[in-house]
């Protein structure tokens, strides 16, 4: 067989994905360990700048939303959003939300990390949606665990200095509040190093990216959903630089090699929104029979860059703080509708995308309700095709199958019109 | 009573320069001070029957407050509002201004947008309110820009006096309803036509009833209930509750008592006012940092007020408001007060023979119970 009629199969057999298998249960289990050997336990949101705790001696953290995906992702989903809807939480909530307090009220039962540790500090951040301050507001009351929300004013232009300085500012009460509460001492080398491995590893997780503007697609969004975990369990260390450097070496060499995830692709795709987590194997193989690969998503082509950009956002060796607040606005969320269409139309262009595919996704309002408009943006401006689909994240059952496909089928009609 | 829409061409009409302010608590006492009539854009929902414009930007599953401001703003907006104000009370709301903004000016009918962060950690912390400091001076000098007027610090002292006489009279108003001196439905519908005058016409309003009904003998009492939510139930559900023999005799309603409770000291310094007002601010689901005094307000007021029964109108998909139900939820009952939850969208409006009859179940259980308590101590 010539290696460009190599199969799907044969690329999914990459080392990259044992090794993030090994490195996510490492990273859960060391949490737990740490954790049970007295630890400083933080649970924080997944914009809380997590190389700052890279600047203790003993500190741990845990992200809610990051073991909520993974619970979805292993179809463990359904069953803890249940259980939080037992306890009285609206099935109109995130099911991130549902699917943690599911775990959480409920002694990590049902949870493929048996939950997390309990926290001695909760921090949430109002930037991806300040919904989180009230998530983690259930945990503080339940618990009585201080809980700490940084406030990241929204993004509708680029970051401004008095928001900066704002940023900053919180910095040092979160700084304080651990030191105070852990008894340890805040090293600001130690964090300097921790961001200079962040900033190490965005720009090999950019590198891996690139690969979708070969054509055929070197890899696929589903790919980039999956990989982008270890960002939430090991930001700002030396292994996450190491992963995305042979992830991304990796990815090269199947290119160079014609190894392609959908050897056929006849269309390029572009995702908007969270992950499906529930559907990443289905979806993507369903979509590969069609000849089309979502190669792009905006969920994590954002990852390591500011409001509205792509290119990675790198670290000057300075400042580490200074960095941390420059890059609080990374995620989509927080973006207004000319920040989200201008990266949008970059990763177009650079991608050579055919279509998009918005996720409409009522558990996400913050990265759904401006979506009708930036479609019509992408559709009337750029005169690129575009779908509208109803997925929810993390909870399956809000999720219909046939009716997404028809509408992704419409839309291989209209491009291929 | 006359529609939303008609009120603001009247209001117009009369030469008031009106800003419609996205919910909840805006600064309204500055806006004011610059010559402005600031209406807040909420409890469309009666006038604003069909989401035709709104439906092409917003997905079903935005709240109903959200729904009917955007179809009132890009339907009428241009013809009634001279400016649109807005801060970042909620996630669904700072997702707006946009699409709001882009829509308006594709048809050549754009708005000028003011725009506000108001900080969700506490002001006491001093980088905070430094924040909000800076801010507020932007905003003002943004306002000097529009109105072509400077900023007066006894204009804006007068703004505060004036707009805290109708946060006292609001009060007493609603002590007239907890007295059964006047109806909660009347009353809060007399609060609540605050965003469809002049500040003054409402003041003269409020005195005119308050002085009315506080001459009247106390009503007749029922079973004593209160309200939870961000917009108080449509009129045929606050109909439905007095009519089964309960009465509403406080509330935490968002556009109600979460809006007029806390008097901030009258102030020319806008930064030191906002910074009282926001930080001393009634607690509410959408002010972050007022989470922990919220529960305990909300204890306080039914162990005061000898609440038997705690009816939670929730607004579909407010996220903010439904987090917290079943904390709260779980800390009235531990008290022996009996929940009711109703949760109103933007089709329920118009369809409320199921409310009314859980209405209807649920006071008949509490009379029921309130019958035989009585029973009981007579007996002893
Ligand atoms: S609402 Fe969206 S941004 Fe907020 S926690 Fe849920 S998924 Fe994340
Ligand atoms: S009802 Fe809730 S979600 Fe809707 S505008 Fe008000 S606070 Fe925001």
């Amino acid at each position: 067989m010539m290696p460009s009629e190599k199969t799907q199969g044969a690329f999914k057999k990459n080392t990259s994905g044992k090794r993030l298998s090994t490195m996510i249960m490492n990273d859960y289990l060391d949490l737990h360990r740490r954790a049970s050997e007295g630890a400083f336990v933080v649970w924080i949101a997944i914009i809380v700048p997590a190389e700052l705790f890279g600047g203790f001696e003993n500190v741990v953290y845990a992200v809610p939303e990051s073991h909520a995906a993974l619970c979805a992702g292993k179809g463990t989903g359904p069953v803890l959003c249940e259980k939080a809807e037992g306890f009285g939480y609206s099935t109109d909530l995130c099911s991130y939300a549902r699917i943690d307090i599911g775990t959480a009220f409920d002694g990590g039962r049902d949870s493929p990390t048996f939950g997390l540790p309990r926290p001695d500090l909760l921090i949430s951040n109002t930037n991806n949606c300040s919904l989180l301050v009230k998530w983690f507001d259930v945990y503080h009351r339940a618990w009585g665990v201080p809980h700490l929300a940084l406030d990241i004013p929204f993004c509708y232009e680029n970051q401004k200095e008095r928001d900066f300085r704002y940023i900053m500012d919180q910095f040092g009460t979160l700084i304080s509040t651990i030191e105070e509460m852990s008894g340890q001492r805040f090293d600001l080398d130690r964090a300097r190093e921790s961001v200079q491995l962040s900033s190490e590893a965005f720009k090999e997780w950019k590198r891996f990216l690139s690969f979708a503007a070969h054509r055929p697609s070197g890899i696929t969004a589903f790919d980039s959903f999956v990989q982008m975990a270890p960002i939430l369990t090991s930001r700002g260390t030396r292994r996450l630089v190491d992963h995305y450097r042979l992830l991304a070496d990796e990815t090269a060499e199947q290119v160079k090699n014609g190894i392609f995830p959908v050897p056929d692709e006849r269309y390029r795709l572009l995702w908007d929104n969270i992950a499906p987590w529930h559907q990443l194997r289905k979806m993507s193989g369903r979509l590969a029979g069609l000849g089309a690969n979502i190669t792009s998503a905006s969920y994590t082509y954002c990852i390591g860059a500011l409001e509205g950009e792509y290119d990675p956002y790198e670290f000057d060796g300075n400042d580490p703080l200074a960095w941390l607040a420059r890059l609080q606005n990374f995620s989509v969320c927080p973006h207004g509708l000319n920040l989200r269409g201008k990266a949008m139309n970059e990763v177009i262009g650079r991608n050579a995308i055919d279509g998009v595919v918005f996720a409409s996704n009522r558990s996400c309002k913050v990265y759904s309700l401006m979506q009708m408009d930036q479609m019509r943006y992408i559709r009337e401006e750029l005169g690129i095709p575009c779908v509208m689909i109803d997925v929810d994240h993390a909870d399956v059952r809000k999720y219909s199958e046939e009716t997404a496909f028809t509408r992704l089928e419409a839309l291989l009609e209209m491009i291929g019109a | 009573m006359q529609s939303f829409p008609d009120s603001l061409a009247d209001l117009k009409s009369q030469g008031h320069t009106l800003i419609g302010c996205f919910p909840l608590y805006p600064p309204l006492e500055l806006l004011h001070s610059f010559g402005l009539s600031p209406v807040v854009l909420w409890g469309l929902r009666q006038d604003i029957t069909h989401l035709t414009r709104s439906d092409r930007h917003l997905q079903p599953y935005a709240c109903g407050v959200a729904r009917s401001l955007s179809e009132f703003v890009l339907s009428r907006g241009r013809e009634l509002l001279d400016a649109i104000f807005m801060y970042n009370a909620c996630d669904t709301l700072r997702n707006l201004p946009e699409i709001l903004e882009s829509s308006l000016d594709r048809h050549g009918a754009s708005i000028p947008l003011f725009r506000l962060h108001i900080p969700a950690v506490p002001l006491s912390r001093p980088f905070a309110s430094d924040y909000l400091n800076e801010r507020i001076r932007d905003l003002i000098g943004e306002l000097e820009k529009f109105t072509g007027r400077s900023f007066s610090a006894q204009t804006f002292l007068n703004s505060t006096e004036l707009y805290n006489r109708q946060r006292r009279l609001s009060r007493d108003l609603e002590r007239l309803a907890e007295t059964g001196r006047i109806r909660f439905a009347d009353c809060s519908d007399i609060l609540l036509s605050a965003g469809r005058m002049s500040l003054d016409d409402h003041i003269s309003i409020l005195e005119r009833t308050v002085r009315e009904f506080n001459g009247r003998a106390p009503g007749h009492q029922g079973v004593r209930i209160m309200l939870s939510g961000i917009l108080p139930p449509p009129v045929a559900l606050l109909d439905a509750i007095e009519r089964t023999g309960l009465t509403v005799v406080a509330n935490d309603i968002a556009a109600l008592r979460r809006s007029y409770d806390y008097l901030p000291a009258a102030s020319a310094d806008p930064g030191a006012y906002y910074r009282d007002l926001y930080r001393n601010h009634y607690p509410c689901t959408t002010i972050l940092p007022s989470a922990d005094s919220r529960l305990e307000t909300i204890m306080q007021t039914v162990r005061e007020s000898g609440v038997q029964g705690f009816i939670f109108v929730g607004e579909k998909f407010c996220e903010y408001e439904y987090f917290e139900i079943p904390a709260v939820k779980r800390m009235i009952e531990a008290e022996g007060v009996r929940t009711l939850e109703l949760e109103i969208g933007m089709d329920d409006a118009l369809n409320l023979d199921a409310y009314q009859t859980r209405i209807e179940a649920f006071a008949e259980m509490l009379c029921h119970e309130t019958r035989g308590s009585r029973r009981d101590n007579d007996a002893v």
